[in-house]
C-alpha cells in the first residue's frame, strides 16, 4: 500500500484515523510502498496488519 | 464445502444466518481464486453440492456479452478476468482522469484495472474484498498489469476501511446482491463519497419470487442468485441511505448469460441483471 493513500484509510469499526507503523517499506517513483507493519486505529486502538503490501482492514471478528 | 446443517441454524429472510451467508460466499470465492483463471463463475449449481471449482468445465461468462468490448478485455493482463461480472460498472460509471474510485467486491481486479485506465496517474482505483485469497490474486495481478495506481485492501463492503467524503466514484459488479445488509452497505457508500459522488453498479435484481429450495441453498446464496433484491427495495434501499437520482435499470440481454448460471432452474424467471445508479447530493 501506498504511504500517501494513508488520507483515504479509516479503521471499519469506528471510521477514525489509523497510525501507520512501518516495518518493511520500498522507495517508488515519488512515494513510499508499505509492504508490511500495523495500521493502528488512533481512537479505538484496534490493531491491523499489513502484510505483502496489503492492510488487513476487516474488522477483527472476520479475521481466519 | 458447505456444512449442510447450516440451514438449520437462526435463517435470516435469505436462508441462511449472515455468518452463514457470509462463509459460504468467502469458501466459494476463496475456490475460485485458487482455480485457474477462467473456471470460476458467478454461476449456481444450484440444489447438487457442487462447489464452483468442480464446474471447471463451466466457463465463466465470456466478458463480452456482459458488456465489456474486446479492448477492455485484452487492455487488462490475464487473470483479473474471473468472468463472475453481470455487466461493465466502468462503462456507465463516466470516470475522468484524477478520480478515485472505489471497487466493493474486487475480485481479481478486472473492474479495477479498466477503471486505472481511465483515472490515469493522477487518479487511484481501490478494491475492497473480504476473501484473502482474491485479494492475493489481485495483488499478483497488479504486478502483471504494472498499475500503480490501483491498489487492494482485505475488508468488508458493511465496514468500509476508507475515510469519510474521500470517493468520487463507487464501482461494483454481482457483489452487493451477496451481501446480508445491503442496508448498511449502501451507507457505507453514501459515507465515503464526496458529495457528488457516485455509484455506478452492475448487480442482479429479482424478478419474481424465488423457490423455497433455491432460496435456502447455500450455493445459490453465493452464486449470485438468491440474494438479490427486487428493484422496488434497491430504490427504497438507495434512497433511505441518502442517495438521490437513483436508477435501477434491468438488463433485458442479461437473459441469456443468466440462464447459464444453472443446469437445473432457468433463473432468467427469477433475476436479471441491472445497472443501478445514484448520487450523494451536494
Amino acid at each position: 500500500m501506498k504511504e500517501s493513500l494513508m488520507d483515504i484509510l479509516a479503521c471499519p469499526l469506528d471510521k477514525e484515523p489509523l497510525d501507520l507503523s512501518a516495518t518493511d517499506t520500498e522507495s517508488n517513483d515519488d512515494d513510499t510502498e508499505v509492504l508490511a507493519g500495523e495500521l493502528t486505529c488512533t481512537e479505538c486502538g484496534t490493531v491491523y496488519p499489513i502484510e505483502d503490501g496489503i492492510p488487513n482492514l476487516l474488522p477483527p471478528d472476520m479475521r481466519e | 464445502m458447505i456444512d449442510d446443517n447450516s440451514q438449520d441454524q437462526s435463517p435470516s429472510k435469505g436462508g441462511l444466518s449472515e455468518r452463514e451467508q457470509r462463509d459460504a460466499v468467502r469458501n466459494r470465492y476463496a475456490s475460485i481464486a485458487q482455480t485457474e483463471p477462467q473456471s470460476g463463475c458467478c454461476e449456481s449449481s444450484s440444489a447438487s453440492a457442487t462447489t464452483c471449482s468442480d464446474d471447471s468445465d463451466t466457463l465463466g461468462v465470456d466478458s463480452q456479452r456482459l458488456g465489456y468490448t474486446a479492448d477492455d478485455i485484452t487492455a487488462v493482463g490475464e487473470g483479473a478476468d474471473l468472468g463472475l461480472g453481470c455487466g461493465n460498472p466502468t462503462a456507465i460509471a463516466s470516470l475522468e482522469a484524477g478520480h478515485t474510485v472505489l471497487d466493493l467486491g474486487a475480485g481479481g481486479g478486472f473492474d479495477c484495472f479498466l477503471a486505472a485506465q481511465e483515472v490515469g496517474k493522477t487518479g487511484h482505483v481501490i478494491g475492497v474484498d473480504m476473501t484473502p485469497e482474491m485479494v492475493e490474486l489481485a495483488r499478483e495481478n497488479v504486478e502483471k498489469n504494472d498499475a500503480r495506481n490501483v491498489e487492494f485492501r482485505l475488508g468488508e463492503i458493511e465496514h468500509l476501511p476508507v475515510a469519510d467524503e474521500t470517493i468520487d466514484v463507487i464501482i461494483s459488479n454481482c457483489v452487493i446482491n451477496l451481501s446480508p445488509d445491503k442496508s448498511q452497505v449502501f451507507r457505507e457508500a453514501h459515507r465515503v463519497l464526496h458529495p457528488g459522488g457516485r455509484l455506478a453498479i452492475s448487480d442482479v435484481v429479482m424478478t419474481a419470487e424465488i423457490p423455497e429450495d433455491l432460496r435456502t441453498d447455500p450455493e445459490s446464496v453465493s452464486g449470485c442468485v438468491a440474494g438479490a433484491a427486487t428493484i422496488n427495495e434497491l430504490e427504497s434501499l438507495l434512497d433511505d441511505a441518502g442517495f438521490e437520482a437513483v436508477t435501477v435499470e434491468p438488463k433485458d440481454d442479461s437473459h441469456e448469460f443468466i440462464r447459464e448460471w444453472s443446469d437445473e432452474h432457468d433463473l432468467a424467471d427469477y433475476i436479471v441483471s441491472a445497472t443501478i445508479e445514484g448520487r450523494k447530493p451536494v
